[in-house]
């Protein structure tokens, strides 16, 4: 299929990328590995008049500040990220996550930063063909919602399917964005609004610049899985994403951070669960206890061909196993970095 | 290439893209996909058009070493870059050690998926000349074969690594 006549902008900086953006409204899209746009495009999901492409802009490598925390520059391949040595050691959870995302090809183009800024997918909203003639839904400025015909107007169930998002979440990431009014810090968690209709608390001209992982506290441990079906090039179930800090000397939790991801319009953060964690034991008993409590308080919703209890029942069950991995690596009992766990 | 461009859609620009060690002045508009220009343009027709939207790894072709996906990569984007495709592995027509074991395995059944395996695979070597099964599977997961001849395909990158595997047909 021939795409359509667009125009094409390829701005020398970011802060030229923005300027185009400013200038352009909502008629221009920002292409960083085109990855997600491009193919949106095909289908007449996006139909953006210009295309803004970074092709042009090398990202800068991975550094390591003085505080020790790890910046990475938002258009560091997902390949790169996931065979950088300094985010293996540093942010092994990150390294994991971003060898987890789609293929192989993909990852070599992909970047973090998209990665993030991805929009959210709906079996409706994206497997639309060329030859389907069919009145748009509320995203595509529509009066209609095809697979949930209850939701009231504006109200949009697409799911926010990144990899990388709540593992950044849940190492309690921050980006930089630049944009008309200078640059800004914002952390990873408040960069997603919990709309479908636009995922993003971004303005028009905002560009993520790099992305900070703060370097880990003393007895930090990190458990990762990617619930999918094949282990390769799909969308998972659920992402779930957990770091947690044992307190000194002793087998308690200090604090936790469980997140979940590809079962809202945003990743959601398992607050009950974690407050249930901070000061208990790190036992078999508080692990499944917060894993039920996890699968009580999230609300998935139905997404490509997964159903909500399927959804809650495999969280429940992974859950666990993950609460497990990062108590282990927590405690001490586990010395292994990186090893990949998906399925 | 740190130079700002500007083009309007419906007009053309002229790149320079190096397909196969050789340069190519190339007209081409913004919604100009790199896979387009390949087999249309430049007449290089081993790099397949699949699903053009990422999913099957047909037009996999290697843009300054590392793979990428031909259907979602501009034309314009890939100024003045290196681009490698199958017919760039037999440059004087003799088979390359990885497509003479895709031979020997039987690892080619209807062809549509060989030339992005064939680059994935020349992608992987380069990075890892010993990759184990699990590193090949991690580095085949976006080429898709419907003829499901993927564990000829697993083997024949054994035997192109120096692996030990039996030839099946010699």
């Amino acid at each position: 299929m021939i795409l359509y006549e667009f125009d094409y902008e390829r701005p020398a900086s970011l802060e030229q990328a923005s300027a185009h953006l400013r200038r352009l409204g909502d008629s221009a899209r920002l292409a960083a590995g085109g990855t997600d746009l491009f193919p949106g495009m095909r289908v007449a999901n996006e139909r953006p008049a210009t295309v803004v492409s970074l092709g042009a802009l090398s990202p800068a490598p991975p550094t390591r500040q003085p505080d020790g925390a790890i910046r990475i520059d938002a258009l560091t391949r997902l390949a790169a990220v996931a065979d950088s040595e300094l985010i293996r050691d540093a942010a092994p959870m990150l390294a994991l996550a971003a060898s987890v995302v789609a293929s192989c090809p993909i990852r070599h183009m992909a970047t973090l930063g998209g990665n993030l800024c991805q929009d959210t997918r709906c079996l409706q909203l994206n497997q639309k063909h060329d030859y389907q003639f069919k009145p748009d839904c509320y995203k595509r400025g529509g009066a209609v919602c095809y697979p949930f015909p209850n939701n009231p107007p504006g109200t949009c169930w697409s799911v926010h399917l990144s990899d990388t998002a709540p593992a950044l979440i849940a190492l309690d990431a921050r980006v930089e964005i630049i944009g008309g009014a200078g640059s800004r810090w914002a952390s990873v968690e408040s960069l997603f609004s919990g709309s479908g209709m636009k995922p993003l608390r971004l303005a028009g001209d905002e560009i993520v610049r790099a992305i900070v992982v703060p370097a880990p506290a003393a007895r930090f441990g990190w458990g990762f899985r990617k619930s999918a079906r094949r282990g390769g090039l799909e969308y998972g179930a659920s992402v779930m994403s957990v770091a947690l800090t044992a307190a000194e000397a002793t087998q308690t939790c200090r604090s936790a951070r469980i997140v979940i991801g590809a079962i809202r319009e945003r990743p959601v953060r398992a607050l009950q669960a974690e407050q249930m964690l901070s000061g208990a034991a790190l036992d078999a008993e508080t692990i499944a206890q917060a894993a039920a409590a996890v699968a009580k308080e999230i609300s998935p919703l139905p997404h490509h061909g997964f159903t909500r209890s399927y959804i809650r029942d495999d969280i429940r069950v992974k859950i666990a196993r993950v609460l497990r991995e990062a108590a282990d690596r927590a405690l001490g009992a586990d010395g292994q970095k990186g090893e990949a766990d998906r399925g | 290439m740190d130079n700002a461009l500007r083009i309007k859609g419906t007009r053309s620009q002229v790149v320079e893209i190096c397909v196969n060690d050789e340069w190519h002045e190339v007209s081409v508009r913004p919604r100009h996909m790199l896979v387009e220009v390949l087999r249309e343009m430049i007449g290089l027709t081993g790099t397949k058009d699949g699903c053009e939207q990422g999913a099957c790894g047909a037009c996999t072709v290697l843009i300054e070493g590392a793979p990428a996906l031909s259907c979602m990569t501009l034309a314009v984007d890939c100024e003045g870059k290196h681009v490698r495709t199958v017919e760039g592995l037999a440059p004087d027509g003799r088979v390359s050690p990885i497509q003479q074991a895709f031979l020997d395995q039987g690892a080619v059944q209807c062809g549509f998926c060989t030339p992005g395996m064939l680059m994935s695979i020349t992608s992987l070597l380069e990075r890892n000349p010993r990759p184990t099964v699990p590193e090949i599977k991690k580095a085949l997961d976006g080429n898709l074969c419907r003829c499901t001849g993927y564990n000829a395909i697993v083997d024949a990158v054994l035997q192109a690594s120096g692996q030990g595997v039996e030839p099946l047909m010699k």
